[in-house]
């Protein structure tokens, strides 16, 4: 079968210059190169000896300005792709990549492919995927293309240093890149068994960062807000609440040790929840590298707190019809009330588990093989704001960042000890700011003893969002 | 790999439209990657990596534009958009730039290249790390064992009149063993590799380091929390150099220098550190993971000393920051590959042997911590606050080392670190990690000597 996921809009775009895109690689009739190539590749494979092969091809135009002084400083325009080969042989996978699109890359696939199959042990039965049934149409692309002209996205990169330096005397200088940046994405997958998808989504992104300085004291802060147009980019919102932040950190002090009623701000939550996604994948449990292994079923957090994968997500960074093995997806709770109710699958190991894939198939990037990730992941909402939050709290402290989390998190014990900023919040008010501090604890307890979950969610780092997040008690290092 | 006329054009097309410095970075790499999990081969991936990229500068500004395209047409279109972003300019007849052709001095011989062996045989390998992690204990219940290796060549022209080749052969094996007893799980790595080819892999004791990844797992397995508190702290060579990575080295970098924003800006000449406190980023030292023959804007590499007993000497520079600075290039500006604008990035960094002894360092630190192995971390180089993992650590109590402890994290300001280092130990030892920055993850050394750091805050629970 052959399905091609377009909606009207995207059939209307005219090409961008900006990016050099070829006109017809955004029209599904004419071939392009990367057709033909991927025709004779698959027809190689086949010649080569292979039961079934893929191609994946990703390709990434992207922009970005970064300004400083009124001026662009740094300017980027760039074209790059790759495709990745797979293809079953005996049952077992093969895998190889290229990123040159000659008859050469095409010996050199088939060949690796080949190699590789011979070598893999893996005893878990592999999957081509022949399609979906349906899949569902999303609105993934901006209104023009690029999100907006070049001229524009420089504006207002212009616009919001100068936003950024006019709002507080403390804030004279802004950190490394201050700008926008966007990028169009396009993602091919073409099997030998009738497999033909195509999909295009666009992201843009704003970022500024306030650097306040009083006498020998330095603070900063990260405004970040991605968006598809660079109209929905909130100028103003941004830079407030980034140079607010900032300025307000500079009388920042470690607070005393202990234990501490903790909410986790909408973005530490948010970087929490990136960090230890990998326990909600099927393959770690699978391999013994998650603790939820056989948990399905069971209540794993407290009552307020649902979990949801939503890749239909309207304006959601990762959203997307169907996943890196081509499977539709389609939007689940992976915790309801508090109880696991899934975890997340690729064909592989749904086939495991004896249940159905859940459209969580994922590639990090073109040429990585095919793992388990979310796509809009994150906590649902409940009712209370921030302010409402710790008012209910009383005393306690807000977390508004974590650092190292590479480092200092690990997702197989769910231990983490980070270091955090944030505030003291007394008689259910924001008080003094704190900084130099670790937060540490377990995030398989955290869930259980979450107390709420506050209504102001957002995505601030791309695939994984959450609102802030009242999580009881952690334990705090301070002074 | 590249026609010398072409990179000539593409290069007087970069400058058209009024840059005064333009640059070509080709690359064709080919990656190769084989993981065992569980003894059993998972993943075989093998791909090559095939692009160009192109930066022009005007005074202070840059532009950065990539492709995968060789071919004529596609490199002149991409060196044609670099130039359009300087439009306000209007279109000069610029000086054609002439190269003269060059091959990078190899101070780092590949003796077989990672072609010359099967991937049956690096199967081999890994298989004998994974026997060696699970003859440890019972309670090693998973293992990952990667060995990952990758043949870098590049070319750099630029209008300067430059081009020069250079080729780059890594290995490394990465190991991780996961010791469980049910319902707790806990980790222990390592990691070794270098600028080196199989025979690196060939010689290497595999399984000496697959028992020690297993034998830290089971350590951690049985260990307690870590208190939580200010203390002094202990810690070891090799990967505890990452202290100095992070709490400093990446504030010496001109990319947070340069524009004022780190902590040592404007402190050449000054002591920033406790007098016992050398330290060097030497990009020569052969055969070894942070090494480079030359530079990612083709400039040779060199040894730098950035702190001499105690005083800052060197920032470490490239050619865009070098303009903002006014001060040389360093020849260690550094990207992942051709999708990055190179920036002064670490190569190998250490800090230097100095006299203490290890037994009185410990022995004279009454209640602290010691961090026998580090973990990762991260800074920010504006405000210098860093943070790292533990990996493994012991309390130590009245002076000797007790009871093994997990989740301890270490965090500080890299200026008040540097004045704290109270003891350097003799035995200099470096340990492999990927840097993570702006210009992509590059393969670096970190190092030092046991340091002692009188008084730092240590995050448990």
């Amino acid at each position: 079968m052959s399905t091609q996921n377009k909606t009207a809009r995207e059939q209307e775009r005219t090409p961008s210059g900006l990016c050099g895109c070829a006109p017809d690689s955004r029209r599904a009739p004419q071939k392009d190169a990367l057709d033909i190539f991927i025709e004779k590749l698959l027809a190689a494979a086949k010649a080569g000896g292979v039961d079934k092969a893929e191609a994946y091809l990703r390709k990434t135009e992207s922009f970005q300005s970064f300004v400083e002084s009124g001026e662009v400083s740094e300017y980027g325009v760039n074209s790059s792709g790759g495709l990745a080969l797979r293809a079953l042989i005996g049952g077992k996978m093969g895998t190889a990549y290229t990123e040159a699109f000659d008859d050469d890359a095409i010996d050199m696939l088939v060949s690796r492919v080949l190699e590789s199959a011979s070598l893999i042990e893996d005893p878990d039965e592999q999957f081509l995927f022949e399609g979906s049934p349906s899949y569902a149409e999303l609105d993934t692309l901006a209104r023009t293309p690029g999100g907006g002209t070049a001229d524009e996205k420089i504006k207002y990169a212009c616009d919001l240093e100068k936003l950024a330096l006019s709002l507080d005397p403390h804030v004279t200088k802004l950190g490394y890149q201050n700008g926008v940046e966007s990028t169009h994405t396009q993602v091919r997958i073409v099997g030998t068994n009738g497999l033909n998808l195509r999909h295009e989504a666009d992201g843009i992104g704003a970022i500024v960062t306030p650097v306040a300085k009083r006498g020998e004291r330095t603070s900063d802060s990260l405004g970040l807000r991605l968006a598809r147009n660079l109209s929905d980019l909130p100028m103003e919102e941004l830079a407030r609440e980034a140079v607010a932040e900032a300025v307000f950190m500079l009388d920042a002090a470690p607070c005393e040790s202990g234990s501490y009623e903790v909410i986790l701000r909408f973005d530490a939550m948010s970087m929490m929840l990136m960090t230890f996604q990998g326990v909600f994948s099927a393959e770690n449990t699978q391999k013994g590298l998650s603790l939820l292994n056989g948990k399905v079923g069971e209540t794993i957090a407290a009552p307020c707190v649902t979990l949801k994968d939503d890749p239909h997500r309207e304006g959601g960074p990762g959203s997307r019809p169907f996943d890196d093995e081509g499977v539709a997806t389609f939007p689940k709770n992976v915790i309801d009330g508090g109880k696991l109710t899934t975890l997340l699958h690729n064909l592989k190991t749904a086939k495991k588990d004896g249940v159905a894939a859940t459209g969580n198939a994922s590639k990090g990037s073109y040429a990585a093989t095919v793992k388990v990730a979310p796509s809009n992941f994150h906590f649902q909402p409940g009712e209370n704001d921030l302010d409402a939050l710790c008012e209910r709290m009383g005393e306690g402290l807000v977390i508004t960042d974590l650092a190292g989390t590479h480092s200092g998190a690990n997702d197989i014990s769910g231990e983490f000890s980070l270091l955090s900023k944030g505030y003291r919040v007394r008689g259910g008010k924001k008080a003094e700011p704190v900084e130099q501090i670790t937060v540490a604890g377990n995030f398989f307890d955290m869930l259980k003893h979450i107390k709420a979950v506050g209504s102001d969610l957002r995505f601030p780092f791309g695939g994984a969002g959450s609102p802030s997040v009242w999580v009881g008690t952690l334990s705090v290092a301070g002074k | 790999m590249v026609k010398r006329q072409l990179a000539e054009r593409a290069l007087t097309q970069a400058l058209s439209t009024g840059g005064d410095f333009a640059e070509l970075f080709f690359e064709d790499r080919l990656n190769n990657s084989i993981m065992l999990q569980g003894g059993k081969v998972e993943i075989v991936n093998t791909g090559r990596l095939h692009g160009v990229g192109v930066r022009v500068f005007k005074g202070i500004r840059s532009i950065y534009a990539y492709t995968n395209d060789f071919e004529e047409a596609g490199l002149l279109d991409c060196a044609s958009q670099a130039a359009s972003a300087l439009k306000e300019t209007e279109h000069i007849e610029s000086a054609s730039v002439r190269l003269t052709g060059s091959i990078a001095a190899n101070l780092h011989p590949v003796r077989r290249l990672p072609g010359d062996v099967g991937n049956a045989w690096r199967v081999d390998r890994l298989r004998a790390a994974d026997a060696a992690m699970k003859s440890i204990s019972s309670e090693i219940t998973q293992t990952v064992c990667r060995y990952v290796d990758w043949d870098q060549q590049v070319t750099i022209a630029n209008s300067e009149g430059l081009l020069v080749s250079d080729r780059r052969v890594y290995t490394r094996a990465s190991l991780q063993a996961v010791a469980s007893d049910g319902t707790e799980n806990q980790i222990g790595f390592s990691g070794p590799g270098a600028l080196q080819g199989a025979e690196f892999a060939q010689a290497l004791d595999i399984e000496a380091h697959a028992k020690t990844a297993a034998r830290m797992a089971v350590t951690m397995l049985h260990a307690r929390q870590s208190p939580a508190g200010v203390m002094p702290v202990v810690i070891d060579n090799g990967f505890g150099g990452v202290i100095f990575h992070e709490a400093c080295g990446h504030s010496l970098e001109a990319t947070s220098v340069a524009r004022g924003l780190s902590e040592f800006a404007g402190k050449i000449g000054l002591k920033i550190a406790s007098d016992i406190v050398t330290a060097i980023d030497d990009g020569t030292m052969p055969g070894e993971w942070g090494s480079i023959n030359i530079d990612d804007e083709g400039t040779p590499s060199n040894r730098l000393v950035l702190i001499e007993n105690g005083v800052l000497k060197n920032y470490m520079i490239d050619r865009l920051n070098s303009r903002r600075m006014n001060m040389p290039i360093t020849g260690s500006s550094r990207r992942e590959g051709y999708s990055y604008a190179p920036t002064s990035r670490m190569r190998n960094t250490y800090i230097a042997a100095g006299t203490a002894d290890d037994d009185e360092m410990i022995r004279t630190m009454g209640d602290g911590l010691y961090a026998k192995t580090m973990g990762g971390g991260s800074v920010n180089p504006t405000t210098g606050e860093f943070n790292f993992a533990v990996q493994e650590g012991y309390l130590v109590k009245d002076g000797k080392i007790t009871e093994p402890v997990r989740g301890a994290s270490l965090i500080g300001r890299g200026s008040e670190i540097l004045t704290k280092i109270d003891r350097v130990g003799r035995n200099m030892r470096m340990a492999q990690g990927m840097c993570g920055s702006i210009s992509g993850s590059v393969p670096t050394n970190v190092g030092q000597p046991m340091i002692r750091v009188s008084s730092l805050t240590v995050g448990g629970r």
